[in-house]
């Protein structure tokens, strides 16, 4: 029972440790090469890219372009991270939220000439209603969230297609568009930098604060964190509302980018925001669905998309990218790790 | 076991029950030397998983295991549609599988809806469609073998049950014999074991020590049996829900000194609190009340359905209850109102059996399990004091013993023992006033669980912490608790002490308050 360490400070203690835990046979190292593999591909796509394309792809309009066209697909993959780390999986009404605000500022601002400001108010608080109603249905009565989601998504694309009447509404007010769009900051559209600030909202909570520990725990198993006196509903409830908030915030940057609304709008754009959220999980901190491997993952598919667009492939291709990137992602690791333990029983 | 015999099995709670139906379903693999005949003919040993069925055995547990979610129907013929090759293949004639169940079900006098979702049905009734399920399944192998033998072995099957669906399950008991089949009926219930069984085998650590015709035993003396020892120093006396005790006073103190080496009776930094627990009622506990003093770790004894192991977390606010206070020192908290978020507030700490669920996160840093109820006061200025919490969860892993020291490493990973600890370590940290413990050595291996004793009893003594321990391993009770309450059918019905604490007289006393309480 006398470990060779007990009589060692603390601080030397610590290290000692430290380096006991990296001496961990393989799995260790495993773990490192997964936290970056993403980064790595990342890399080795960029070099490949650039190899290939050079006069296009590093270029300041290239980059430009990647990081301004994918702002409101990473708002709401801002959005989706939330529920989706206390493991209620999926959120789907969270693109319908975002159609919903972008409906509801285009026709409060062309049809009806609301200004702009308090059209934009209005659409966000829209999509916060429905993750109030979202709550309502799933926490108290402790419903599957992927089947009620799948209901209101419905239902709010139902109002979508009303307050529209299944037209495309434009075109809004251009001074949307100049502080969302057109204005740009070292050549990037501002866009980028608000969802760069939403970002860095939630990574700061969700890493740094007990809130964050605490979402993970709930996410974990849920009665351990219920039991150790978290109060999981209450946060599970402010998960779905703050996402849905923040699924408003991209409506209006979706609004400002497009300067007309499609009342398909938010359908097509959650699919990608949960395939960049669950490669975000392997990257980073592998295993938990984390804000910086969400934050690598939009642009790493991002860059892909550019790319295979750059070098004149057509649109479908890309999705096949995106599809096959997200299989491998989380199948990879698995693999390699699953031998991993089957060695180490074998010994 | 003859055949159309039914035959009691009783023993200790660790007399080796459980071993032995484990080693006939195939789940253990015997020592080697026993030897199994089945008609005649030698079976060898150790079984595989699943051979039972081929030998005529057949078995009901406590838990049933019925899919709660599929109809009676389906339950009853489910068995027949596994893992049969191209036979899952065969269309299924629902027509004819309804008529097939409703004969199955009359020739056992049984009536229940085929359509009814199984989760819906009385205890009892799910108990009757379980027994049935095992007896045709015997009924099935004799007319395929040809063998008249077979063998239904119920394990613990009143445990919930009132007093008069036991009737109702033993008409059905006997009707499976006279079908043909013997059964093996193990119980802790000894007013049941002697109505329903002709012959008792009574086994004690592991062996055989008695085998009576069951109606010619007084149940004293089958009890005298069980334990071993003439088990009558407890008498039974009426229960008296203990006030603040002279029981406890001198005693705690000494029996936490001894294994701490603290020599003041108070060098705690802060005074520790009498816990007080007044007419809780919740779920199978009636109107229990009693009393924890500062210090003193009380433990609560009491067999399957006594609604012991309800306790810690009715307590706890994890558990629904009716009514009920809890007082600690000061403070009185209404039981039926707590939550576990409360409780935590209250510092008051429940280290549950089923770890993997309710214990620990299992795919966690074994550090963030470990300092998970104290991170808030480590959040200072915005930011969250990782490397703090770290230091302290490393300082808990070399206070507790946890092997190995890696504070990082996936909690999972760790062997039960060290899991274990990291439970007792985390609820620890955050200094509770109550500590509330359920099954807290649980398959656990002995280092381990010397090391559990010696934690709590520690931590009782220097921070004058109320202790509930809660266990079906009574010897465990016996050897780490100043004081032991027996509770049987919700009731407490007597507590024992000092001398008179021991492994014998708490079963002796558990098992006969069955007697006297029906």
């Amino acid at each position: 029972m006398s470990a060779p360490h007990e009589a060692a400070t603390p601080v030397q203690d610590d290290r000692r440790q430290e380096r006991a835990e990296l001496a961990q046979p393989a799995s260790g190292r495993r773990l490192e090469i997964e936290r970056w593999a993403i980064l790595i591909v990342f890399a080795c796509l960029v070099a490949g890219f650039a190899a290939a394309i050079p006069s296009t792809f590093l270029t300041i309009g290239d980059l430009s372009n990647i990081l301004g066209s994918q702002a409101v697909l990473f708002i709401l993959v801002m959005a989706v991270l939330l529920p989706t780390i206390m493991g209620d999986f999926v959120d789907l009404s969270l693109g319908s939220s975002l159609g919903l605000s972008a409906m509801t500022l285009a026709v409060l601002n062309v049809n009806h000439a609301v200004p702009v400001a308090l059209a934009c108010l209005a659409g966000i608080g829209a999509a916060l209603l429905v993750g109030v109603v979202n709550v309502f249905f799933v926490v108290p009565f402790d419903n599957d969230p992927f089947i009620v989601t799948l209901g209101t998504m419905t239902i709010v694309q139902g109002l979508i297609y009303v307050i529209s009447g299944a037209n495309s509404v434009g075109v809004v007010s251009t001074s949307l568009s100049n502080w969302i769009f057109t204005n740009d900051f070292l050549s990037i559209p501002l866009e980028f930098y608000y969802g760069l600030a939403i970002f860095l909202v939630v990574w700061y909570v969700l890493s740094f604060t007990p809130v964050g520990q605490k979402a993970l725990v709930i996410g974990q198993s849920r009665e351990v964190a219920r039991l150790s006196g978290v109060r999981v509903n209450r946060q599970r409830s402010w998960a779905f509302i703050i996402a849905a908030g923040i699924a408003g915030i991209a409506g209006i940057a979706y609004a400002g980018t497009n300067g007309t609304v499609d009342p398909t709008a938010g359908s097509t754009l959650i699919l990608p925001a949960y395939a960049a959220v669950f490669l975000g999980a392997t990257a980073i901190r592998p295993g938990r669905i984390n804000a910086l491997g969400a934050l690598v993952a939009v642009y790493f598919l991002a860059t892909g998309t550019a790319g295979l667009e750059l070098l004149g492939t057509q649109s479908y291709i890309q999705q096949i990218f995106y599809g096959a990137a997200l299989v491998a992602a989380i199948t990879v690791p698995k693999a390699s790790r699953d031998r991993i333990l089957k060695r180490k029983r074998a010994t | 076991m003859g055949q159309g015999e039914v035959a009691g099995l009783v023993g200790q709670n660790g007399s080796g029950k459980s071993t032995l139906v484990k080693v006939l379903a195939g789940v253990y693999e015997p020592e080697p030397g026993g030897r199994l005949f089945v008609s005649g003919e030698e079976v060898p040993l150790p079984l595989a998983p699943g051979q039972a069925s081929e030998i005529g055995l057949s078995f009901v547990y406590q838990n049933l295991a019925l899919a709660a979610g599929l109809s009676v129907l389906e339950n009853l013929t489910l068995g027949q549609r596994i893992g049969r090759g191209m036979g899952a293949w065969a269309p299924i004639n629902w027509r004819q599988e309804h008529r097939d169940a409703a004969a199955i079900l009359g020739r056992y006098q049984v009536r229940l809806n085929l359509d009814q979702r199984t989760g819906e049905l009385q205890p009892v009734d799910q108990a009757r469609l379980a027994i049935v399920r095992a007896a045709e399944d015997l009924r099935r192998y004799r007319t395929r073998s040809g063998h008249k033998h077979s063998v239904l072995v119920l394990d613990e099957p009143t445990v919930f049950l009132p007093e008069d669906d036991v009737d109702r399950l033993f008409d059905l008991i006997r009707t499976v014999v006279a079908d043909g089949a013997a059964v093996l009926f193990i119980s802790h219930d000894l007013v049941a074991v002697r109505s329903i069984t002709d012959r008792v085998v009574v086994i004690r650590d592991g062996r055989i020590v008695a085998e009576v015709p069951a109606g010619e035993m007084e149940e004293q003396a089958l009890v005298d049996l069980i334990v071993g020892t003439p088990a009558r120093a407890s008498g039974s006396a009426p229960a008296e829900p203990a006030r603040a005790g002279e029981v406890r006073a001198g005693q705690a103190d000494g029996a936490a000194r001894g294994a701490t080496g603290v020599s003041g009776p108070r060098s705690a930094p802060e005074p520790g609190q009498d816990v007080m627990v007044e007419h809780v009622a919740a779920g199978r506990l009636e109107d229990l009340s009693f009393l924890i003093g500062a210090g003193e770790i009380v433990g609560v004894a009491g067999l399957i359905g006594s609604g012991a192991e309800d306790l810690p977390y009715v307590l706890f606010g994890a558990r629904p209850a009716i009514s009920g206070t809890l007082r600690l020192g000061a403070r009185t908290l209404d039981v039926a109102g707590l939550s576990p978020q409360r409780s935590v507030r209250e510092r008051i700490a429940l280290v549950p059996a089923d770890r993997a669920v309710l214990g620990l996160s299992e795919r966690l840093a074994l550090w963030e399990n470990v300092v998970m109820l104290v991170e808030d006061e480590h959040y200072r200025g915005g930011v969250f004091r990782r490397d703090e919490l770290l230091m302290l969860a490393r300082e808990a892993i070399e206070r507790f013993e946890i092997r190995p020291p890696l504070a990082r490493a996936v909690t999972g990973t760790f062997s039960g023992g060290n899991q274990q600890k990291a439970m007792l370590a985390k609820w620890l940290l955050a200094r509770p006033r109550l500590l509330l413990l359920h099954e807290p050595t649980q398959g656990v291996d002995v280092g381990a669980r010397r090391d559990i004793y010696r934690f709590v009893k520690t931590a009782a003594a220097l921070s004058q912490m109320a202790v509930l321990w809660v266990t079906t391993d009574f010897g465990e009770l016996a050897e780490v608790c100043d004081r032991v309450i027996v509770l049987s059918e919700g009731r407490p019905v007597t507590t024992l002490a000092g001398e008179e604490l021991s492994d014998d007289v708490l079963t002796a006393a558990a098992l006969r308050q069955i007697r006297e309480v029906r």
